[in-house]
């Protein structure tokens, strides 16, 4: 077996650089961790007079109260609506304002709660004293002053993103506003106000119908969740239900704040052009006065073991789709490595196995994909095949072929040459990531966060490597079969027609 | 604000972060929990204090570009911080050039010119040379550029190179990856309706460039169909040559070895062609009006309003482009304020003044919100396109969206790639060289009083097209509320010709099958020959469908106009169609010929039972066996009809075909022919049979036939005489 081995001993070539860049990368990264326990990693890149700034706070809508789910989702809305200086004529005044909405509100919550016995008259008058409350309160408003100082000041990429397990705040500045972006981060977790809460929620009620109910891949996803999961909160949709997001209230977005805001539970990556010292002075400028407070509790709820393969279907006239998942161990578990080899293997390019079998030779499927770890991480989630059927090709024939094609695959253990090949694809990529600014703020904040290290991003590689066949083929034997097995796909139904209004010509 | 968990499952750009190993700990790993520290006071300033210190100059890397001696333009550029090289050849073509009867042959094209293999190697053996160093190359055509691409680790540069050479310079365009190919775009056709957001896009464009025009028309399934091997190498023959193509290449290399390795690489490749000519002028002259794509399963309608924009180098583009930030881009932007924070009526709602390099762009104002905000979120939206064009938008908001913009601009060099794209891009469209300082320049020099001439003379509200799908069941109001007609835009997919997908040799076989009924109808000679009929025939409905008795007069002049005059029994109805457009008469009166009327008469025309004998010589038909006794046949419509024929006559003995749908269940009409008898050596069909939905319909029985005889168009337009009854 000389050749096969010669094979591996050229191939270790690209596995010996990032070794070199790691050591060379780690000079330009500097860490600190403030007094109050917050972490800041500031990675230098001076190609450019830009910087991107990540923040990554280790709660997400899994940390949403029951009954109020989408909160952690509301929050991070709120935290584009200014602070008590900026985005308002007159906070004194804003705030009184804001308090006799709360009033108003609770008096309704109080008559709406006597349930059937609830006074129909009163509910509407206090909903309409409830209305003119908030217009009160917003006639202080400075609309979106926060998001017109950042874009004024050449921000780009601006946004947030609040998933699973976390949630995410980040835009780039030109390098001589970093002292901006430390007055406005910091300002916005210091002094949070929770302005225009109720307006709001309807614009969040827009995205919760553009993104799932307008969307036949969104519903889909929201079906397969619940259906996978019974107990553990990957179930809830994470921009909430609609009846939840409809009925919060500014304060439980405030109590969401207090409790998972604080400073040890958020990571800040700083890269570019930056001067580690200024921006360890400045660190500790605006964001030393937050306060310490002690880490939210961890979540407990655990998903009861799957013990019957489940199916659910959406009607729909859209084209078919199907989401086929397994359970498997959070990302923690030992064997977390082997399960990113295994999507390597399964799903990238064009040399992976679901592509070559389903796409390129049955020509049953236009895409065919696994994705290692759905829908996040941290906790026991699942291991899913994405099946998008070729037009006149059904779901069923594709997950005959999906059936097949694993089954063959645990029969068999993988060959040298194609774990090589997911190895150096992993290296590859991490390699490409590092040009990025606002890439690497993120990988940074999101490896440091979840494994302590950010180093983590270069390390496991290392655990990928030692991946061998025979792990390879337990594991697939192990989690990819019934009884954990959750199937939801679209069955498409002809569009019932709607007669059009009066006023379309016939 | 964006919840990107359901974007990720389509995404594996994320892989990494979601899925790295293990760490130490089994529980979720946290830094230490310090011991709570008093909050120090300090001094924050106000952020309209804040002294920021000059920004560092931007550097502009030096940039090498040379032409070889084979006419190639090679742009280099050395970046040392990784270990990786790239490039990207730019050809001059697109999908501008696919001839109207094959659409997507460009498109198609760029994907098999990669996955098709290259003379010495197949596809597959690409796809494993090249993931086994984690390198790639890429082809793609998109609508005015073609790009083949490559990506290594500094030291796989030799192999890859190779390979980027001979899929730029031989690609073999192997058929089975064809196949895959137009697997792909059947299905990606089949699909195109799926999501509501690209639907409202999608048609936007597509009614303001022309359905007919290169910048407007669809990909179909005959149109894919209609597309060979053959034809995807002439296209590479056509725009794939040295003096045709700008290459970049970035990376960790030495320019001058890189110059003289990329010089020797591509010194066999010597091929001349033509020039390649112009893009084609967008001409289309649109005069507005409101469509509505009904889509019931949507929980919001999805907009888009506006009309033509411009180019990047109209002397008001930098005043255009300030004008759309402040109606509507970003959070500070006068639609967000007020449709998405005051009104709470959208998620996403943004303005945007399109502006290509080299045809005009689409100004566009666009966004969704719940179908029951419809209208009322329309006219929100009208009313501040009003305002931007009525008064000065003020100092405050010219100052913001100036700052916005200039201040940004750095991120358009903040990497060399993007400044190496960028000096390609201008080249590429003969644009100056400092254009983006140009651009700069002006952009600061803008006055609300250009704002607002700019407003007054480049926006247009009158003459808006207004796209929104949605379920007009739940809108607040109807369409037409708006103050114009609300036009139905059809999403029906034309279908594909059953039987020719994926199996070569049907349109072949369907041909054969149409060549022996010519025969067996009097010869293909005769039946090219007609020229005009005249039929009059009794048309008797079963009482299901009303019992009723109808007498016809049929007549058509090549190669589409047609007029029908019946005697029913609610009175005289007459209709005329030149193919396009026509009108029809009743005792109401006379309306334009529209909707389900149209498509009707339209499809009674392309189904002429002679015109579809010789469906091989018509343009825009396609044609594939489906059983040895029936072919289908795809009009340019999109819609299928199946032939059968008599395998003891040759003769047709049915055609089923899809009714027009107005509402209820899709339906399948069939008429069946019988008692053949000869008219001038042609047989006809004197008695036909009409089923809908499997239920007979109606008896046709013809009383007369005339082919040829002179008939007169002035006589077919002639309106009947008002009041006539």
């Amino acid at each position: 077996m000389i050749a096969p081995r010669l094979c591996i001993a050229l191939l270790l070539g690209p596995a010996l650089l990032p070794a070199q860049d790691f050591k060379a990368f780690e000079k330009k990264v500097t860490e600190f961790t403030l007094p109050n326990g917050l972490h800041f990693i500031v990675a230098e890149r001076h190609e450019a007079p830009v910087v991107s700034f990540h923040t990554y706070v280790n709660a997400g809508s899994v940390d949403d109260p029951s009954g109020k789910t989408g909160i952690a989702h509301m929050f991070e809305h709120m935290a584009f609506k200014g602070t008590e200086t900026i985005g308002t004529q007159d906070w004194p005044a804003e705030k009184k304002a804001l308090d006799v909405v709360e009033e108003v509100y609770d008096r309704l919550d109080a008559e709406r709660n006597k349930g059937p016995k609830a006074d129909p008259n009163q509910v509407r008058l206090l909903e309409l004293q409830l209305n003119s409350a908030i217009q009160a309160a917003n006639s202080y408003v400075i609309p979106n002053e926060f998001f017109r100082i950042i874009e004024q000041n050449g921000g780009a990429g601006l946004n947030a993103d609040t998933s699973l397990d976390y949630t995410e705040y980040f835009y780039s500045l030109p390098s001589n506003r970093l002292e901006l972006w430390f007055l406005l981060e910091s300002q916005r977790f210091l002094h949070p106000v929770f302005r225009e809460f109720y307006k709001e929620r309807s614009v969040v009620m827009e995205e919760e119908r553009m993104r799932i109910e307008s969307n036949p891949q969104g519903k889909l996803i929201q079906q397969f969740l619940a259906t996978a999961f019974e107990a553990h909160p990957y179930r809830v949709p994470g921009t909430g239900w609609p009846s939840d997001i409809m009925n919060l209230r500014s304060r439980d977005a405030k109590a969401f704040f207090d409790e998972y805001y604080v400073p040890a539970n958020i990571t800040i990556a700083i890269v570019g052009d930056v001067d580690p010292a200024e921006a360890r002075r400045m660190a500790q400028q605006y964001f030393g006065p937050l306060p310490a407070k002690p880490l939210p509790p961890l979540l407990h709820t655990v998903e009861p073991p799957q013990t019957a393969e489940k199916t659910v279907a959406l009607d729909s006239p859209s084209q078919p789709i199907a989401i086929v998942g397994y359970k498997r161990p959070d990302q923690y578990d030992k064997d977390d490595a082997v399960f990113d080899c295994l999507q390597l293997i399964l799903s990238s390019g064009r040399t992976g196995l679901l592509y070559k079998d389903l796409v390129q030779e049955q020509k049953l499927a236009v895409q065919a994909q696994a994705v290692g770890t759905f829908p996040d991480g941290r906790y026991p989630n699942e291991f899913i095949f994405f099946l998008v059927p070729s037009v006149g090709r059904t779901v069923e024939e594709n997950e005959k072929a999906l059936d097949d094609l694993l089954a063959k695959f645990m029969a068999t253990k993988v060959d040298d040459e194609t774990l090589n090949r997911a190895r150096t694809k992993a290296r590859a990529g991490v390699i490409r990531r590092l040009a990025d600014n606002a890439g690497l703020a993120n990988l940074l904040t999101s490896y440091y966060a979840n494994y302590g290290d950010w180093r983590k991003l270069f390390t496991s590689l290392d655990d990928l490597n030692k991946v061998t066949a025979d792990d390879i083929q337990r594991v697939a034997r192990k989690y990819l079969a019934a009884p954990t097995r959750t199937v939801a796909y679209i069955r498409t139904q002809a569009q019932v027609r709607v007669a059009p209004r009066p006023g379309v010509r016939k | 604000m964006r919840n990107t968990f359901i974007i990720a499952l389509l995404s594996l750009s994320g892989l990494l972060a979601q899925t790295a190993p293990p760490p130490a700990r089994p529980t979720p790993a946290r830094p230490p929990a310090p011991r709570p520290t008093a909050a120090t006071a300090a001094a924050v300033p106000a952020y309209k204090n804040l002294k920021f210190p000059a920004l560092k100059p931007i550097p502009i890397p030096p940039v090498d570009s040379v032409a070889l001696p084979n006419g190639m333009r090679l742009y280099l550029l050395e970046d040392h911080e990784l270990p990786v090289i790239n490039g990207a050849a730019r050809v001059r073509t697109g999908n501008l050039f696919d001839p109207k009867d094959k659409i997507g042959l460009a498109t198609i094209t760029g994907m098999v010119m990669r996955t098709g293999g290259t003379r010495t190697k197949t596809g597959d053996e690409l796809d494993k040379a090249l993931e086994d160093i984690a390198a790639s190359v890429e082809t793609g055509i998109g609508e005015s550029s073609g790009s083949v691409s490559f990506s290594s680790l500094k030291e796989n540069v030799d192999p890859v190179l190779a390979i980027f050479h001979d899929v730029m310079t031989q690609p073999e365009f192997r058929q089975d990856r064809i196949d895959l190919a137009k697997n792909q775009l059947h299905s990606s056709i089949a699909r195109r309706n799926d999501d509501p957001g690209s639907i409202a896009q999608r048609e936007y464009s597509d009614i303001l460039y022309g359905k007919d025009s290169p910048y407007g028309w669809q990909m179909e399934h005959a149109t894919v169909d209609a597309i060979t091997r053959a034809d995807m190498l002439a296209f590479h023959q056509r725009y794939f040559f040295p003096s045709n193509i700008m290459l970049a290449v970035w990376g960790d290399f030495d320019t001058q070895e890189m110059k003289a390795r990329i010089q020797k690489l591509f010194a066999d490749w010597t091929v001349k062609q033509q020039p390649v000519p112009e893009f084609p002028k967008v001409t289309s002259k649109t005069a507005g009006g409101t469509y509505l794509a009904v889509k019931s399963d949507t929980a919001q309608t999805f907009f888009s309003m506006g009309h033509l924009g411009g180019m990047l180098n109209d002397k008001d583009y930098p005043a255009l482009s300030i004008l759309s930030a402040i109606l509507g881009e970003g959070g500070q932007s006068r639609l967000f304020q007020l449709v998405r924070t005051k009104m709470g009526n959208a998620y996403n709602i943004s303005a945007d003044w399109g502006a290509n390099y080299d045809h005009p762009g689409l100004f566009e104002i666009s966004g969704s919100t719940k179908s029951a905000s419809t209208v009322e979120t329309l006219r929100a939206v009208q009313q501040e396109v009003d305002r931007i064009r009525t008064t000065e938008v003020t100092e405050d908001e010219l100052k913001a969206a100036k700052d916005t913009a200039l201040n940004s601009l750095v991120f358009a060099f903040d990497s060399r790639t993007k400044t190496l794209g960028r000096i390609l891009t201008y080249e590429y469209y003969g644009y100056p060289k400092d254009f983006i300082q140009q651009y700069q320049k002006a952009l600061g020099e803008v006055t609300r009083a250009d704002v607002l001439r700019v407003a007054k003379s480049h926006l247009d509200p009158e003459h808006f097209t207004i796209v929104a799908v949605g379920n007009p069941a739940l809108f607040d109001q109807p369409l037409d509320k708006l103050g114009k007609p609300v036009t139905p835009v059809d999403l029906n997919i034309p279908a594909p010709v059953k039987g020719s997908l994926g199996v070569p040799g049907a349109a072949a076989a369907g041909r054969g099958m149409l060549a022996r009924a010519q025969i067996a109808a009097g010869g293909l000679d005769k039946l090219t020959a007609i020229k005009d009929y005249t039929q009059s025939k009794e048309i008797n409905l079963v009482a299901a469908a009303g019992g009723m008795r109808v007498q016809l007069r049929d007549q058509w002049m090549d190669p589409e106009h047609f007029r029908e005059d019946s005697d029913t029994p609610a009175g005289k109805i007459s209709a005329y169609c030149d193919g396009q457009q026509g009108w029809i008469f009743t005792p109401q009166g006379e309306t334009p010929l529209a909707g389900p009327q149209l498509t009707q008469v339209q499809g009674d025309l392309s189904r002429l039972y002679f015109r579809l004998l010789i469906s091989d010589r018509l343009p825009g038909r396609s044609i594939a066996a489906e059983d040895p006794e029936t072919v289908a046949i795809a009009m340019p419509t999109g819609e299928v009809v199946h032939l059968k024929f008599d395998t003891a006559t040759g003769l047709p003995w049915s055609i089923t075909y899809p009714a027009v749908h107005v509402s209820g269940p899709e339906m399948e009409v069939q008429d069946t022919f019988s008692d053949y008898r000869d008219v001038n050596g042609i047989k006809v069909p004197f008695r036909i049979v009409i089923r809908q939905g499997g239920e007979k319909f109606a008896d046709v029985t013809l009383k007369d036939v005339k082919f040829n005889s002179g008939l007169n168009l002035a006589d077919l337009e002639q309106k009947p005489a008002p009041g006539a009854k």
